[in-house]
């Protein structure tokens, strides 16, 4: 069986971010599955990783949270975006795809 | 710094913080769980939970902590990497900081501590003020003081001023009065001892808020005229004589052979209100006549006299009340009740003037008699401590510039100036708090020993200073400061670093001088002058001492047991008391080893003050009237014991201890009294004037000092036998010459006083030697920590002038090559670096001497025998400290001198 890979180094901000945008505020469970499906499977993002990650979000002010009641009737910790967290989300984008670019066209190169 | 806040109401609410994530964490893997149904990863769920937390929780407390968790890491690196420069700096950093809360540790002990009552910020004291001494006041006992600006202060008032307050109270909600008794004759368990006791009225105990430890207090019902005697002991002497044993209330101890019953005992670490004061017993005020010498009908009428001042009060302000308000209606009270009492027109001069004082921390007896030489104490240990820190600074900027390579280096590498700093300055503060818990253990040392040198074998010494939290956190306070004020310039100027020079700076400087006055020569110079500046202090005390030393007292004070009994307070009257005295006498003189015992009413020297009026039939008119003398009353045997010479006349023999009544008396008092005429044969009187002229003089004695070393003009003085004023015979000394060691004979003269009556108690009990040493204290207290500050000062300073130096010359040995290539002799190297120097110890001096001549003077009043800018000690503190710096400079430009030429390029 193929190994998962892992997230690229950097990108799971840009990763949860992107998923807030999409989908609103969500609990931590619901941006892991979210990611795994979307990604079709490849990308699976531990809670070891998630979770860390989130709370350096809230550190930097990208993300706030709200205790609400999940579609399974438990209380569950909702994460939205705040503007910041969108111009982060921006900036990450650009880098992103400068860094992406300039990859592909190493390795295209013949 | 939005950032910040969000981590603090993290920190605030970490709690919540942890049951979140802890839920959150769960609901994640239920979840998952119930999607893929495999046990052991569910099984294996809880050690993931910590996990997951321990990593979300460090995104809150990262960067910060572990930044300064990095600093300590490098610092403790960087102090074990340069053992010899950590262990110099923070063991003078310990003597700095440990001297520092030693001293400040009984300012604490005397300024800063309250009394252990209740709410002590209530609390106020009633005292006077008068501008010249009040003619209004016809009897007065208790204390009274120079008060700076205002002339006289004094605490006691009239018993029936304090009724009169008592009945109509507005301002205060409490008002309580005490008095005094000093010497009372205690007898407990068959033991006598000689202890002071406090007088208080009946709700001093409840308005202070104080619980007996035992029994109960002295409550009003106790406090008055006719009620059966009793008395509340203190917890100290309960613990010593009952050892704490509650049998103790209901039992009958004497007071001036006064049987009292023990009611209680008051709470442990209660002194009364007085921090000078430590009173075995308390009794109520109205008992007092049972306990007085002298009839007890006279200590009865000063119940009642209305310009008999004695008795102090406190009071507590009511609340709402300022001190103002409550001065300007007390004040008024009491003028209007002084003018009251006046008899006469000339009584209406200066009135005394009721002020208040806070009395939070207790009457400032203590204050007053320690708080300026412990001021000059904290100032010289606050230089002490500024000399270790320019010393440090000084070595840590010659670090700094070893490290520029390192700090370029780190700088170029993109950390941000301000994160350099903070590293430098953790650093050093690593130094200084390690420094500081050091100096705790140097302060515990030096607080004992401060203690040995200021109670100077005294009991009874009520000056206690331990290490409180205040003292604590000043020391916390100084380590943090010291930390930057030491660090702070050198990490300045390390990274003020010009990248490209500084990564391709050598090891070794460019050739040149230092720069023309950089902060490191600043550093020592300042070094030097601050030395300088103790060093005098040192010697000004010093120079105090052995002035005070060689003082001729006009006898002999070695080898002479000297101590104090009062057998009118066992119950001996006039003729039985003069018989006792007379017994013991004999007795203490037939010890073996005493060669002869004497007894006198007062020792010489040490502070005793007895004078009457002199009446002299047929004196020169140009003496004037209103003639006083000093008196000493005394035994056949006294001036011979003493060793103090007849100069004419005879002295006295047994036959005069009865009449005909006859007087010796000293030089100075025949020049004064008699400056043209043979006083031998001559007629005085002593006592008022009325008394009759009945006193024959038949000695002149050799003047001898009378009441301290220091006196400039020794009183008059008459040598009178004892027997002569029975009516006045009470507390005496004996005196007894020994062969050796004085000590050796007092178990010989306890066991002499208890044969003959065990109710009698010998306190005082020393060698005149040292009782005479107890009262310049002060001044052998200051020479002897005047004199380890100085050598401490100056060691700090020698290490900080070497350092300096060296430093100075291996920065410059590639220069010193270049020269001594160039034929430059070794000697003209030597003086090269030592030129220097001096240049630099001359500034210091200058500038120390400037500065010691203007501050000196605040010591004036401590010294003796010279003046604050005495020159032999201003020149020999300056040899001394040129000879110093010399001394430390000899060895580097030794080295200098010694550079290979060869080895010096080729060092590059």
């Amino acid at each position: 069986m193929e190994t998962r890979p892992d997230i690229p180094a950097g990108t799971l901000y840009m990763l949860i971010l992107k998923t807030l945008t999409r989908r609103g505020p969500l609990h931590g469970y619901g941006i892991a599955q979210h990611i795994q499906q979307t990604s079709e499977d490849i990308l699976q993002v531990e809670e070891g990783s998630l979770y860390p990650a989130l709370q350096r979000m809230l550190v930097k002010g990208w993300v706030t949270d709200e205790w609400k009641i999940s579609e399974n009737n438990r209380r569950a910790r909702y994460y939205s975006l705040t503007p910041e967290g969108r111009k982060q989300l921006a900036r990450e984008l650009r880098h992103f795809d400068r860094v992406m670019g300039a990859i592909s066209r190493v390795i295209q190169e013949v | 710094m939005r950032q910040l806040f969000r981590k603090l109401r993290f920190f605030l609410r970490r709690d919540q913080f942890e049951r979140d994530l802890e839920e959150e964490i769960r609901y994640h893997l239920d979840r998952k769980a119930e999607e893929q149904i495999r046990p052991e990863a569910v099984l294996r769920q809880f050690g993931r939970v910590a996990q997951v937390k321990e990593e979300s929780r460090r995104m809150w407390t990262s960067t910060l902590w572990e930044q300064f968790a990095q600093d300590v890491r490098y610092g403790i690196r960087a102090m074990t990497a340069n053992p010899l420069f950590t262990a110099m700096a923070v063991l003078s950093l310990a003597l700095g900081i440990g001297a520092n809360t030693a001293i400040f540790g009984f300012l604490d002990g005397i300024l800063l501590r309250d009394l252990p009552v209740e709410r002590p910020g209530e609390l106020v004291v009633l005292n006077w003020r008068a501008s010249d001494q009040p003619k209004v006041i016809h009897r007065h006992s208790g204390s009274r003081y120079r008060d700076g600006k205002h002339g006289i202060a004094s605490p006691n008032y009239p018993y029936p001023f304090y009724r009169l307050l008592r009945a109509k109270q507005d301002a205060l909600s409490a008002l309580f009065a005490y008095a005094n008794m000093w010497e009372l004759n205690l007898v407990a368990r068959e033991q006598a001892d000689i202890s002071a006791g406090e007088l208080v009225s009946g709700n001093y105990f409840h308005d202070l808020g104080v619980v007996p430890a035992a029994g109960r207090l002295i409550v009003d019902e106790d406090d008055r005229a006719g009620a059966p005697p009793v008395a509340v002991l203190s917890y100290g002497y309960w613990r010593k004589r009952y050892l704490s044993d509650p049998a103790a209330v209901g039992q009958v101890i004497r007071i001036n052979h006064v049987p009292v019953t023990i009611i209680g005992v008051s709470a442990p670490g209660f002194f009364g209100v007085n921090p000078a004061a430590d009173p075995s017993v308390y009794l109520p005020l109205l008992s007092a006549p049972r306990f007085a010498p002298k009839p007890a009908e006279d200590e009865r009428r000063r119940f009642l006299e209305k310009d008999s001042y004695w008795v102090e009060m406190m009071g507590r302000l009511r609340p709402g009340v300022s001190l103002i308000q409550a001065q300007a209606e007390l004040a008024g009270r009491f003028h209007q009740y002084a003018v009251s009492t006046v008899t006469s027109p000339k009584e209406k001069d200066s009135l005394p003037e009721l002020w208040l004082e806070p009395g939070a921390g207790g009457l400032d007896s203590l204050r007053r008699q320690y708080s300026e030489p412990l001021f000059v104490l904290m100032a010289m240990v606050t230089l002490i401590l500024a000399i270790a820190c320019a010393n440090i600074a000084n070595l840590l900027l010659a670090r700094a510039t070893s490290r520029r390579r390192e700090m370029a280096v780190r700088l170029s590498l993109g950390a941000g100036r301000g994160r350099v700093i903070r590293q430098l300055l953790t650093e050093s503060l690593l130094l200084s708090v390690t420094g500081a818990i050091l100096g705790l253990f140097v302060a515990l040392w030096g607080i004992r020993s401060i203690t040995w040198l200021l109670a100077n074998g005294q009991e009874n010494f009520t000056l206690r200073a331990s290490l409180s939290w205040p003292v604590l956190a000043f020391t916390a306070a100084l380590a943090v400061a010291t930390g930057v004020l030491f660090g702070l310039a050198p990490a300045l100027q390390a990274t003020r670093v010009d990248l490209t020079s500084g990564l391709k700076e050598s090891q070794i400087g460019t050739p040149g001088r230092f720069r023309r006055f950089s902060l490191s020569q600043a550093l020592v110079a300042a070094q030097i002058a601050i030395s300088l500046i103790l060093v005098i202090a040192a010697g000004l005390f010093v120079r105090t001492l052995s002035n005070l030393h060689s003082v001729q007292l006009g006898f002999n004070r070695e080898n002479v047991l000297i101590f104090n009994m009062n057998a009118r307070q066992a119950g001996y009257k006039d003729a039985a008391l003069a018989t006792v005295y007379g017994d013991l006498l004999d007795r203490f003189g037939r010890i073996p080893g005493v060669r002869s015992a004497g007894l006198s009413q007062a020792p010489l020297a040490v502070g005793f003050w007895n004078s009457t009026g002199l009446t002299i039939p047929g004196a020169s008119k140009t003496l004037g009237a209103g003639l006083e003398t000093c008196i000493e009353p005394v035994d056949p045997s006294f001036l011979a014991t003493m060793q103090i010479p007849i100069l004419a006349g005879r002295g006295f023999q047994q036959h005069d201890m009865e009449a005909p009544r006859v007087a010796v008396v000293t030089e100075q008092f025949a020049g004064k009294f008699f400056p043209n005429e043979n006083p031998l044969g001559r007629r005085i009187g002593l006592g008022d004037s009325k008394s009759a002229a009945d006193i024959e003089i038949i000695g002149i004695a050799k003047t001898a000092h009378y009441n301290s070393i220091q006196e400039q003009d020794t009183p008059p003085v008459a040598y009178v036998p004892y027997t002569q004023n029975l009516d006045n015979l009470g507390s005496v000394f004996f005196e007894l010459r020994t062969a050796g060691d004085p000590l050796l004979t007092i178990n010989t003269v306890r066991q002499i006083v208890h044969q003959e009556d065990s109710t009698i108690a010998v306190s005082g009990v020393s060698a005149l030697a040292a009782h005479i040493d107890q009262t310049i204290g002060k001044e052998i207290t200051f020479a002897q920590l005047c004199t380890c500050f100085a050598v401490l000062a100056l060691v700090i300073a020698c290490v900080g002038l070497y350092g300096a130096i060296a430093y100075a010359v291996a920065r410059r040995t590639n220069e010193i090559g270049i020269r001594m290539a160039l034929g430059a002799e070794r000697w003209s190297i030597q003086w090269m670096v030592l030129r220097e120097l001096l240049t630099l110890a001359a500034s210091g001096i200058a500038v120390g001497l400037l500065i010691a001549g203007s501050t000196t003077r605040f010591v004036a009043s401590f010294l003796f025998g010279l003046k604050h800018n005495d020159p032999a000690v201003l020149s020999v503190s300056v040899l001394l400290l040129a000879a110093t710096a010399v001394a430390a400079a000899y060895a580097p430009a030794r080295r200098a001198a010694r550079v290979d030429p060869m080895a010096a390029l080729r060092h590059e």
